[in-house]
């Protein structure tokens, strides 16, 4: 699964470059728009240790927001499945929350925490939060007539009983929502860092931005490219293993 | 076969790009601002609200620029006929081989100073940044000149410190900043007069007094436009410079604040005025002084402070890119 996920996204970054090198052969336009190859790779060879770095760095900080908004949406999801007005209430303010742009409440956020770790996190937690929340207050808030009419009618359903149900029987469904939103945990890490911080690949992008340096950028798309990549494999493989683990029957197991 | 469909869609999504520039009077002409509609493009808005481009036969489209929008790349692609850019941005094309062309120089002064409260710190001169936090866009122009700043001064990284600045300034309000970037025509007016509020003063450095002239704002196009249409050139040139001498006239101040709060309606009409009386000293220092002259030393120099800072590769000999038709 690793490689095929690595050799996809070569196979899209490379269609997408040679799309840009027509582009710039067709239309004769100078290095300053699109950058020749040779530019491209003396770039390469000149920020790729730095631009490694800053990708890990944000790679670490989406993958501790991503964990955050997980932790909290599930949370959330739990008390919103409630069919009295606590998750009825829950439930609105999830859908109304999400309607905020994050480049509006960003400044806010850096205004209030500075430029440091703790504003990153948050803003990379808050772009992954809303999907995997609508995802899991969906699933949470579903009754599994089935199965839970027999605890109900024999009166041994508990609330944790009830969410372990609906969970094991949504496994995959979690598993999916889980992995999709890794990506948007990347991609609200980088907007974080572009908007306000002072670290990550992000805050490396702006500057190249500045500086009208196609080449730089492209670079760091293809280094973004890769560990999203690999982090999405990681995740899949996690969520396989969950998968084998719970619908294996105790007695194999043993 | 797929190939040359996928090459075929590819050519479609671009259509236009690199399109000839317009043959004749009626051909539709975009000029590409560096940014947006305030009092410091008061001239090139006056242009098309006055109908200047149209008395010269042309048919111009004023379009706002923006924190992602270069002009110089629109240029290439063909959306755009005329641009305004910044000096580095247009030494940094003619590094990478753009075809690019310097026909008006905006600004005489660049607008780009340091805003400082003067009742803390004095800085007249870059020995006093000395220990001192100062504000500068990691990337951007102002990190440039702050740097031929330091080297003026024989100040190295650490001599001071430099601090990252953004979109809030919450830093300099809060006084952990010394000295903090802005447009001396835009921000700074706003800026200032929040301090003066606040019962706070406020006082400026400018890098120009320090001796280091980089210079702003110009107006760009490509040469195959300049060689193959000059008349177009020299009438787009011609009713954008009577634009900004007449949006500078201080006769015509009140139909130009008029003309200028349309565009910008979250700037109050006092600090509009103040913007507009700063725009005209920076644009025409000295009433002698021709507008859209191009300051061909300033030029060379801020080739200079860009060579020296690596920030190009190699001289690119950026006076053969300034042209007055």
């Amino acid at each position: 699964m690793l490689p095929k996920r690595i050799y996809q996204f070569v196979v899209i970054y490379l269609a997408a470059l040679g799309g840009l090198l027509a582009i710039k052969l067709v239309f004769a336009l100078s290095d300053y728009v699109i950058p020749s190859p040779a530019d491209l790779w003396q770039t390469a060879r000149t920020v790729f240790n730095r631009y490694l770095g800053d990708v890990l760095d944000t790679l670490a900080v989406a993958i501790v927001g991503h964990v955050l908004a997980i932790a909290l949406a599930t949370v959330v999801a739990i008390i919103g499945r409630l069919t009295n007005w606590v998750g009825a209430l829950i439930k609105v303010a999830a859908y109304n929350l999400q309607a905020y742009p994050i480049v509006a409440v960003a400044p806010i956020i850096f205004i209030l925490l500075g430029d440091g770790l703790a504003s990153r996190l948050l803003i990379a937690a808050m772009i992954c939060y809303f999907p995997l929340l609508l995802s899991f207050i969906g699933i949470f808030a579903e009754p599994v007539a089935d199965i839970e009419h027999f605890y109900t009618m024999t009166g041994r359903m508990r609330w944790q009983l009830e969410v372990k149900i609906r969970a094991f029987e949504n496994n995959a469904k979690l598993i999916t929502v889980t992995a999709g939103s890794a990506t948007l945990a990347m991609v609200g890490t980088i907007v974080a860092e572009f908007f306000g911080a002072n670290a990550g690949i992000g805050y490396s992008l702006r500057i190249a931005l500045y500086q009208s340096d196609m080449a730089k950028v492209l670079v760091a798309l293809f280094l973004i490219g890769i560990f999203t990549s690999l982090y999405l494999a990681l995740l899949e493989r996690i969520g396989l293993w969950l998968q084998h683990k719970l619908l294996l029957p105790k007695g194999r197991a043993l | 076969m797929r190939l040359l469909a996928a090459l075929l869609f590819s050519a479609q999504l671009v259509a236009g790009c690199g399109s000839a520039p317009p043959q004749g009077a009626s051909e539709p002409i975009n000029y590409r601002l560096k940014w947006l509609f305030n009092a410091s493009v008061v001239g090139d808005l006056y242009a098309e609200a006055e109908g200047l481009f149209a008395a010269e036969g042309l048919q111009v489209t004023v379009k706002a620029g923006g924190p992602e929008k270069d002009a110089i790349k629109e240029l290439e692609l063909g959306h755009a006929q005329f641009g305004v850019a910044s000096a580095d941005q247009v030494i940094r094309a003619l590094a990478k081989g753009s075809p690019v062309v310097v026909i008006a120089q905006l600004f005489q002064q660049n607008p780009l100073q340091w805003i400082y409260r003067p009742d803390r710190s004095r800085f007249q001169t870059p020995e006093d940044f000395r220990g001192k936090t100062v504000g500068v866009t990691f990337g951007g122009n102002d990190e440039t000149i702050m740097k031929a700043l330091m080297a003026e001064g024989g100040l190295g990284e650490d001599d001071l410190t430099l601090f990252s600045v953004r979109y809030d300034y919450t830093p300099f309000y809060e006084g952990r900043v010394d000295l903090w970037p802005v447009y001396r025509n835009a921000q700074g007016v706003i800026i200032g007069d929040k301090l003066r509020r606040a019962g706070e003063a406020a006082a400026f450095f400018d890098p120009a007094a320090a001796g280091v002239r980089f210079v702003a704002n110009s107006v760009v196009t490509t040469r195959a436009i300049l060689e193959e249409h000059p008349q177009t050139v020299q009438k787009f040139l011609t009713a954008l410079l009577e634009g900004w001498r007449r949006a500078l006239d201080p006769a015509n101040a009140e139909r130009v604040l008029a003309m200028i709060q349309e565009h910008d309606r979250d700037t109050a009409p006092p600090l509009l005025r103040e913007q507009l009386e700063i725009t005209r000293r920076l644009v025409r220092p000295d009433a002698e002084a021709r507008i859209g002259r191009i300051d061909a030393a300033a030029w060379k120099q801020t080739e200079e402070i860009m060579l020296a800072q690596n920030l190009i590769p190699a001289a690119v000999n950026v006076t053969a890119s300034l042209v007055s038709p």
